[in-house]
């Protein structure tokens, strides 16, 4: 007895001391991966507080120190462009998640008739590349006058008028949570929408979250449409296409410590967003809801 | 509060399924009526008609004399427990039964007193502040009740709230159903597909096969006086044994020759036979496994062999074979038997059993309509 007992604890030794090398390495190839990673993230931080020169240099650790190009990015029209963003992405992430959670909802619990042939012709028109419709949408928008300075209306309206095709994920997280309590509410006395907003919502937290956080990050940190939309227009400019503005050829020596600083600035509202929304992707809300 | 009248009710899936076929039944207030029968049966669909969870294809539903075929569920003023329990799995238990209320816009004082008040009754006041994941399955099912309990609705409808439980909690929750029932003293519809809960619980009891009603009626009337074959067979454990045979009529007396005998019906049976002038004929023959005795061998005794010796405490249940091969169960009272009998009762075991004929059921041989009752 004693015997085995001895046994089994040599073994059980050699098991954690096996796990705790295994874990060792993986977390020396995580770190060196994850500084790999992050250099060029380091680099931009760096480079936007360098004061004694604005064109590229051949060094990362700025030699004098300061707050010049966040205050110069306050005077050029960055702002504009700026608010021009934020705007677009904030209206866009809330049209777009009321749509496409409506969607889904409307996908996985109604039974309708065209509803089979609904989802295929939006899976075959998904397969169409966005970059096709450009030049239809840019002749539409133009008659509508919604191109150049009033970009930003132009730019909300297109992102948010195919949002409703992106039902897949959240549609399959609906599906997931049983029709039973869909049922138990409504005798309950609850209505459709009542339904929505306070059993399937709730239970579908990481799903609302990953809709809202994509439905924000895609017009953040668009380019192309943006670019065509605006037309050269510096005051229907986002971001991204009044910065890169900066990194042509006879403004980048002027430019680029303070293109690096605009850079910082527009991370800083997506990395809250991820750090205050990233404690809700949690696993399992519908458990003990019914008999599995 | 409320009578529930369903009047042609008819059920057609999409896929041209008819799920429940011409469905006709008066729900008296305050009755507690269960619907019992085999899965797919059509019993589940019908409650959910009740409820508004699926569409009446034909028909109507009245409750409390009003149609409600457009009523969505929630003007219906009914409550429902599920199979599964549907508890709301982001909310606490006192949220989950204050539910309904709230969306009522009840006041939150009152609110507290219905949800604390049921909690009470339901023994589950220290497990308000949980979420449902931390409760056990008989827990859960209190909870489940609890919340239709708190909305005093017209009617209360069960769909199998007992099947996802074991068989002792199963055993307790039925009784407490009992005792509920009493105190809440409403309409009530149960789904079931265990006729000993069909039995215990119901006031009256519909027994339904492939979406038609075989029979409505007390569990007394159901169990002994079966309008057919089905019935016979569904209501009672273990089920009706069931043989061919001739009737046959002698002097004015009737007699059945199962496996060779010659069985006087005699009684009331017998007397109802010759009333409603039954004709000689082959028909199939019914006895319950109660009714069927172990005796020694002589007139009228049918030679078998016994296969399962199964002890369920109180009695025992004997199958054996007759010599044609025809199965048959019979329950023995455990207290009837010495224990140099029962030890003696091991497979293989030549027996002799009998049956009396007051005890019988007579079914057409092709309708398997009850020939007496039917």
């Amino acid at each position: 007895m004693a015997k085995n007992t001895l046994n089994s604890g040599k073994r059980h030794m050699g098991i954690r001391a096996a796990n705790a090398l295994s874990n060792t390495a993986i977390y020396i190839i995580l770190i060196i991966i994850s500084i790999i990673w992050l250099i060029p993230f380091v680099c931009i931080v760096l480079q936007s507080f360098r004061v004694e020169s604005t064109y590229q240099v051949g060094y990362v650790v700025p030699k004098q120190w300061g707050w010049d190009n966040y205050a110069k990015l306050l005077t050029s029209d960055f702002k504009q462009w700026y608010i021009n963003t934020f705007v677009t992405a904030l209206v866009t992430a809330a049209l777009q998640t009321v749509i496409v959670l409506c969607m889904s909802y409307t996908l996985s619990r109604f039974r309708f008739k065209l509803r089979k042939p609904l989802m295929q012709f939006m899976l075959v028109l998904g397969m169409f590349p966005g970059m096709l419709t450009m030049i239809i949408l840019y002749r539409v928008l133009k008659d509508l006058g919604l191109t150049q300075a009033n970009a930003v209306p132009g730019l909300i309206l297109v992102y948010i008028a195919s949002s409703g095709m992106g039902y897949y994920v959240s549609k399959g997280f609906f599906d997931t949570i049983p029709k039973s309590l869909d049922e138990a509410a409504r005798v309950d006395g609850a209505t459709r929408a009542q339904v929505l907003y306070k059993i399937i919502l709730p239970l579908a937290k990481p799903i609302v979250i990953y809709t809202i956080l994509t439905a924000f990050m895609g017009p953040w940190g668009d380019y192309v449409f943006a670019k065509y939309v605006s037309m050269g227009t510096s005051s229907g400019m986002n971001v991204a296409v009044g910065m890169f503005g900066w990194l042509s050829q006879d403004q980048i020596n002027s430019s680029y410590t303070m293109f690096c600083a605009g850079g910082v600035v527009v991370a800083i509202p997506v990395t809250i967003l991820f750090l205050c929304l990233q404690k809700y992707y949690v696993e399992g809300v519908t458990g003990g809801a019914v008999k599995g | 509060m409320a009578n529930v009248v369903l009047k042609n009710v008819k059920k057609v899936y999409d896929n041209k399924v008819v799920a429940v076929h011409d469905f006709n039944l008066d729900i008296a207030d305050k009755e507690f009526i269960v619907f019992v029968g085999p899965s797919g049966c059509g019993k589940s669909t019908t409650l959910r008609m009740i409820a508004g969870l699926e569409d009446i294809s034909e028909g109507t539903i009245e409750i409390d004399g009003e149609v409600v075929n457009d009523l969505q569920p929630k003007d219906r003023d009914i409550a429902m427990v599920f199979q599964n329990y549907a508890l709301y799995p982001h909310m606490t238990v006192y949220d989950n039964i204050a539910f309904s209320l709230r969306l009522q816009k009840m006041p939150e004082d009152q609110v507290y007193e219905k949800v604390t008040n049921a909690a009470e009754i339901l023994g589950i006041t220290d497990y308000l502040l949980r979420k449902p994941r931390a409760l056990s399955g008989g827990q859960r099912q209190r909870v489940a009740i609890g919340r239709a309990m708190v909305r005093n609705a017209k009617v209360f409808l069960m769909d199998e709230p007992l099947s996802n439980l074991d068989a002792k909690l199963r055993n307790q929750m039925r009784a407490e159903i009992i005792l509920l029932r009493k105190k809440l003293d409403t309409t009530f519809v149960y789904v079931t597909h265990d006729q000993t809960e069909a039995m215990t619980l119901g006031d009256r009891i519909v027994i339904m096969k492939d979406g038609y009603i075989q029979q409505v009626g007390t569990p007394t009337e159901v169990f002994e006086t079966p309008q057919n074959l089905f019935v016979a067979e569904f209501i009672g454990a273990p089920k009706m044994n069931i043989m061919k045979t001739d009737l046959i009529k002698e002097n004015g007396k009737y007699y059945v020759t199962p496996f060779g005998t010659k069985i006087e019906v005699d009684g009331e049976k017998g007397a109802l036979l010759a009333q409603k002038g039954i004709a000689p004929q082959e028909l199939t023959l019914g006895v319950r496994p109660e009714h069927i005795i172990l005796t020694k061998s002589g007139e009228n005794a049918i030679p078998c062999t016994l296969e399962v010796n199964e002890m369920m405490g109180s009695e025992l249940h004997l199958h054996v074979y007759t010599e044609d091969g025809t199965r048959i169960v019979l329950r023995v009272p455990t207290l009837e038997l010495s224990a140099e009998e029962r030890a003696s009762l091991v497979s293989g075991k030549e027996l002799h059993i009998s049956f009396e004929g007051k005890v019988m059921h007579f079914f057409d041989k092709d309708s398997d309509q009850n020939l007496l009752y039917g």
